[in-house]
């Protein structure tokens, strides 16, 4: 089963629960890099990005409670639980008055059992890409070509996790949404290697609108 | 009670209640901060500041993601860890956060501090 095939199954599981559940009115799944992996129909990009975004903020404290299971927040007019399930997160709004424990079935069972049932069906591993927040340092100069520069570690993680030769290319999306996607080969000045930076040439720079020191989202192409 | 426009005495009444609270089994303290003054009371003392940057984070993302949902104002944000679970609320202009073992019930916490 591909990644996207994985994907649509899990959209439609999603806007199923939705379905047999009124009181769901949003959901999607992303992981823990805060990459997004499926929601359902009627939920908006920016809706997803900007959950991720804050989640994250939590999840990089995480360590003092011993890792983040579940966020749970009760508003005025409604609540939203964000679980841990298998090795992803599971989104969910509700109204004020949701059942908790179809909220807590739906978490716990139903979705780890559609992730279990997708994955048995998979013949190989489930791999998506995995991304990193890099960094940006602006590369200058006659030479620079149009190739941006990662740590060769970094490289390499992704080609062991792909199961991939090498990764000579990669996406880079930049949170003010803009993306581009070009080759990449390891960072060529020892003093930059290991600090979590991308070199990237200032002409790839002006077409993502990220300057140095902002942060942007990379992660292999797929093949 | 409804969760704003509390009076001094209302707040020395959630100290009050707090303080009570700290003594339950599987409490490991709490930390209510208003616009100039903090009560914190934590067992290890030590861990202030990591508590109190926690607390921070928990209430301000877990606006932000109600905001994105548009639930309204967040009554009550939870943090469940694998060691141990965070109830945060705003009460009025003060900030509580209370820092508990995983298996203690937070609800049980909610309707003893009358919110609920």
């Amino acid at each position: 089963m591909s990644q996207n095939a994985y994907a649509d199954a899990l959209k439609n599981a999603l806007t199923e629960i939705k379905k047999i559940c009124s009181d769901v009115s949003r959901s999607f799944i992303f992981r823990r890099d805060g990459m997004i992996v499926a929601g359902d129909s009627e939920t908006t990009k920016e809706t997803v990005e900007k959950t991720v975004h804050s989640f994250q903020s939590i999840v990089e404290k995480e360590d003092m409670i011993g890792g983040l299971k579940a966020l749970i927040i009760d508003g005025e007019n409604g609540k939203v639980h964000i679980s841990c399930v298998n090795d992803m997160y599971l989104a969910l709004a509700a109204s004020k008055n949701a059942d908790a424990t179809f909220l807590q079935a739906i978490t716990h069972v139903i979705v780890p059992t559609v992730l279990k049932l997708l994955e048995s069906t998979t013949p190989t591993p489930l791999q998506f890409a995995p991304s990193k927040q890099l960094i940006v340092d602006t590369l200058s100069g006659f030479f620079t070509g149009d190739s941006v520069q990662i740590d060769l570690e970094v490289l390499k993680q992704w080609s062991e996790l792909l199961n991939r030769k090498n990764v000579g290319e990669v996406e880079i999306e930049a949170f003010g949404g803009k993306t581009t996607q070009c080759s990449v080969r390891e960072i060529n000045d020892p003093k930059l290697k290991g600090k979590g930076i991308i070199r990237i040439p200032e002409r790839i720079c002006k077409v993502l609108e990220v300057k140095k020191g902002e942060i942007v989202r990379v992660k292999p192409t797929e093949v | 009670m409804p969760a704003k426009n509390k009076s001094k005495e209302e707040i020395e009444d959630l100290q009050e209640t707090l303080r009570g609270i700290k003594n339950r089994e599987g409490i490991i303290g709490y930390i209510l901060r208003g616009s100039n003054s903090a009560s914190i009371d934590l067992k290890d003392p030590t861990k202030i500041i990591d508590h109190a940057i926690l607390s921070a984070t928990a209430l301000e993302a877990g606006q932000d993601i109600a905001n994105t949902f548009e639930i309204g104002k967040a009554d009550s944000i939870i943090l469940e860890g694998g060691d141990m679970k965070v109830l945060s609320m705003i009460i009025g202009d003060n900030r509580l956060s209370i820092f508990m073992e995983k298996n203690v019930d937070h609800n049980k916490l909610c309707e003893d501090l009358n919110l609920r």
